[in-house]
């Protein structure tokens, strides 16, 4: 199955669902907000546009969608004397759930209407489905891009690395490691080049002039890829997998010739492909620590108190929403129960000597003229 | 009940599924494609745009949705092939209810990008398609924004069931010769200010120049009370009430937000409209293929079910659903035995006055 069938979140809305499970992503969205802010006003001082192309990359589904929406809409409005006419796509890969999405727009639209007399003639919201590692959009389209929580993505699996390249290079692990031989580690940073420049290639094809951009991605702040913060939470996966290989739940072959489709960079290397592209200026890079819990600890218990969820449980939920479809199409469905349960407990041992921290890249840019 | 909130074809591509259930739609389409052909064809030699946009209003579900725009992108190819130009870039917008099943048009994109790019220089033109969710009894898209509006067995569903209709139509779900006389007037209503409304709304959406192609049931005659469309609805009225399982008051309340106009019903409103020229106006009735299925009468009966599911399963509850299509599909047959029933298609072909 290519990367495209299977790299969705958990859809609808149950127990398990990237809906109910995405407060780290909303956490990401919030500590970023005033860069937002700042971004989207550049975008409108610059261009000045009576219709204003707008377009979030990665939206998924959840709650956040339509907040993010929210707040570049409010941003504008604040800031203009007259609204442009607001063109917002919203685009993933044609696994997302857009249904679930698109039957909150009729509430969503009403609000604008209610809360700032934006009417459905003066605001629209398509759903655009489709590799950002490519043209999505037509030339000079688009005045304002936003893509949160989806860059660490890659467009496939490095090649090297793929389940059918015939090699296990990565033997034990799902992700780069302190174990993990050099050429994962080259294989890896390679792809991510390839595809954050394509990314940034397409973009500049789609934006007009001053047109601003927000992206905020996973990344790391030390130089070694393989240092923890970046890579642990893949690690302990990996672990709850091994663990299972003893008592015959997983073979140890399927783990080896798994790699996640994914890369944490380093602020070094975002920017040496932002400057290698060419069309972008860099206004703002910069690093946030993110709690692996997302906001508060304390303000997470909004569904079953009863249940009273090990924090490292909750932490299980919310990367489980995230990777779970990924794991079903290679390890089969029956584990996954047990295999969060695992991975939660590491996750709870990890938290009782490390405050455990993911880096978050937020970079905004305005495309040149 | 808000309609936008409730009525869908029935997602997804399992058996009951509008996906699997649409032949008849596709045939109907099929019979009139030359027309949409040469309209697209003549619209994009009198606009020659440079960046053309393309709506399907009332996109549903399944293979029709993605078919039609192989076809429409394949004769402005030609068109433009045959004036020696390159191609224009193509926005397509498929649009539909926000509760359409739009995930599994999604999923089907990537094989249709493909398809769209072999054998073409450089993959061809640059086509861009997107999904909008939204009503089109209102304004959808941005002014200027098109050139090219399709719309086939969407625009026979009303906005809502007229306002008290559901009060005085006790043993009908439609108009049938026991509805009050207010009935079919109350339906006629609500059709008029739902197509102005269509009309109006594309109007500022679509340029100068271009071209409309809606496709509906119809009905011949002025009067509804005949062997057409409104017969399939008496036959499902009749397959309820026989059920035996629902409560009078229920099926008394039961009506469908359906209207079959008739040509000067559709001529009416165009002309009131002002903005639009009607180039062609034709009727014609679909041939009855049983396809696969043992006879005309499962055939219409899985139709229907794909298409009314969700209204009936929200006044009714899901449990008589297999029962009732059942008894539809035999009661089909029985009539047909009898006597011809009529399904009547419109095809209305109107360019925007500059």
């Amino acid at each position: 199955m290519g990367i495209m069938q299977i790299l969705h979140m958990n859809k609808g809305e149950g127990e398990s669902s990237y809906a109910k499970n995405s407060t780290v992503q909303k956490q990401i969205i919030t500590v970023a907000s005033s860069i937002l802010e700042k971004s989207v006003l550049d975008s409108v001082h610059k261009t000045h546009p009576k219709s204003m192309g707008i377009a979030d990359l990665g939206c998924s589904s959840g709650p956040n969608t339509l907040t993010v929406i929210s707040k570049i809409i409010n941003t504008i409005y604040a800031a203009s004397y007259q609204m442009p006419e607001l063109r917002i796509s919203l685009n993933d890969l044609p696994e997302n759930d857009f249904n679930s999405v698109f039957i909150s727009l009729p509430d969503f639209y009403s609000n604008l209407k209610k809360e700032k007399g934006i009417g459905v003639d003066e605001c629209f919201i398509f759903g655009v489905a489709g590799s950002f590692y490519g043209r999505l959009f037509p030339k000079n389209s688009l005045h304002f891009v936003h893509s949160s929580s989806s860059l660490h993505w890659l467009s496939q699996v490095p090649p090297a690395l793929d389940k059918n390249s015939g090699k296990h290079l990565n033997k034990g692990k799902i992700y780069i490691s302190k174990t993990s031989p050099d050429c994962v580690l080259k294989a890896y940073l390679y792809q991510f080049q390839k595809d954050f420049f394509d990314f940034m290639r397409s973009r500049a094809d789609e934006m007009v002039a001053g047109g601003g951009m927000l992206l905020s991605f996973m990344g790391r702040s030390s130089s070694d890829a393989s240092a923890e913060v970046g890579c642990h939470q893949w690690e302990l996966l990996a672990q709850a997998l091994m663990s299972m290989v003893p008592e015959g739940l997983v073979q140890e072959e399927e783990i080896d010739s798994l790699n996640a489709p994914y890369y944490a960079p380093s602020p070094e290397e975002v920017r040496n492909i932002i400057q290698e592209e060419g069309s972008f200026l860099i206004n703002h890079l910069e690093a946030f620590e993110i709690s692996w819990e997302g906001g508060n600890a304390c303000d997470k218990h909004d569904y079953d108190d009863l249940e009273k969820l090990s924090r490292g449980q909750q932490v299980a939920k919310t990367i489980r929403a995230v990777v779970e479809p990924m794991l079903v199409s290679h390890f089969g469905r029956e584990i996954m129960d047990e295999l969060f349960t695992r991975f939660g407990n590491l996750v709870d041992v990890y938290f009782s000597n490390t405050k455990a921290k993911h880096i978050n890249l937020v970079i905004s840019v305005t495309r040149k003229d | 009940m808000d309609i936008e909130k409730v009525f869908h074809m029935k997602g997804g591509l399992g058996d009951t599924s509008y996906s699997k259930n649409s032949s008849l739609q596709k045939r109907a389409a099929d019979k009139v494609k030359h027309i949409t052909i040469e309209t697209m064809e003549e619209m994009f030699l009198a606009t020659r745009p440079k960046s053309l946009g393309i709506a399907d209003l009332g996109c549903s579900s399944g293979p029709n949705t993605l078919s039609n725009i192989k076809q429409l992108v394949d004769a402005v190819e030609n068109a433009s092939r045959s004036i020696a130009q390159p191609p224009p870039e193509f926005r397509v917008y498929l649009n539909d209810l926000p509760t359409n099943d739009f995930n599994t048009i999604f999923q089907a994109l990537p094989d249709l990008y493909r398809e769209l790019k072999k054998g073409k220089n450089h993959g061809g033109p640059p086509i861009y398609i997107a999904g909008y969710p939204g009503t089109f009894y209102g304004r959808l898209f941005p002014d200027d924004c098109l050139h090219f509006i399709y719309s086939s067995n969407s625009l026979h569903w009303l906005s809502r069931v007229p306002p008290g209709v559901s009060n005085i139509n006790k043993k009908s779900i439609y108009i049938s010769e026991r509805s009050p006389a207010q009935v079919s007037q109350a339906y006629l209503k609500q059709f008029q200010e739902d197509f102005s409304l269509f009309l109006k709304s594309r109007s500022q959406e679509l340029v100068g120049g271009g071209r409309m192609v809606l496709i509906l049931l119809g009905r011949s005659g002025p009067s509804h009370v005949d062997r057409g469309n409104s017969f399939f609805w008496e036959i499902l009225y009749q397959s309820l009430a026989t059920l035996g399982e629902i409560e009078e008051e229920k099926l008394d309340s039961y009506d469908v937000h359906f209207y079959a106009p008739s040509k000067e019903e559709l001529e009416d409103e165009v002309r009131k409209e002002g903005s639009f020229k009607v180039e062609k106006v034709e009727m014609f009735e679909m041939e009855k293929d049983a396809g696969n299925y043992p006879s005309y009468g499962m055939a219409v009966a899985k139709t229907v079910r794909s298409i009314q599911e969700s209204m009936i399963a929200h006044h009714f509850g899901e449990a008589i659903l297999d029962k009732v299509f059942d008894i539809y599909g035999r009661l089909v047959d029985q009539e047909l035995a009898k006597d011809d029933i009529k399904s009547i298609t419109t095809l209305l072909v109107l360019t925007k006055l500059l």
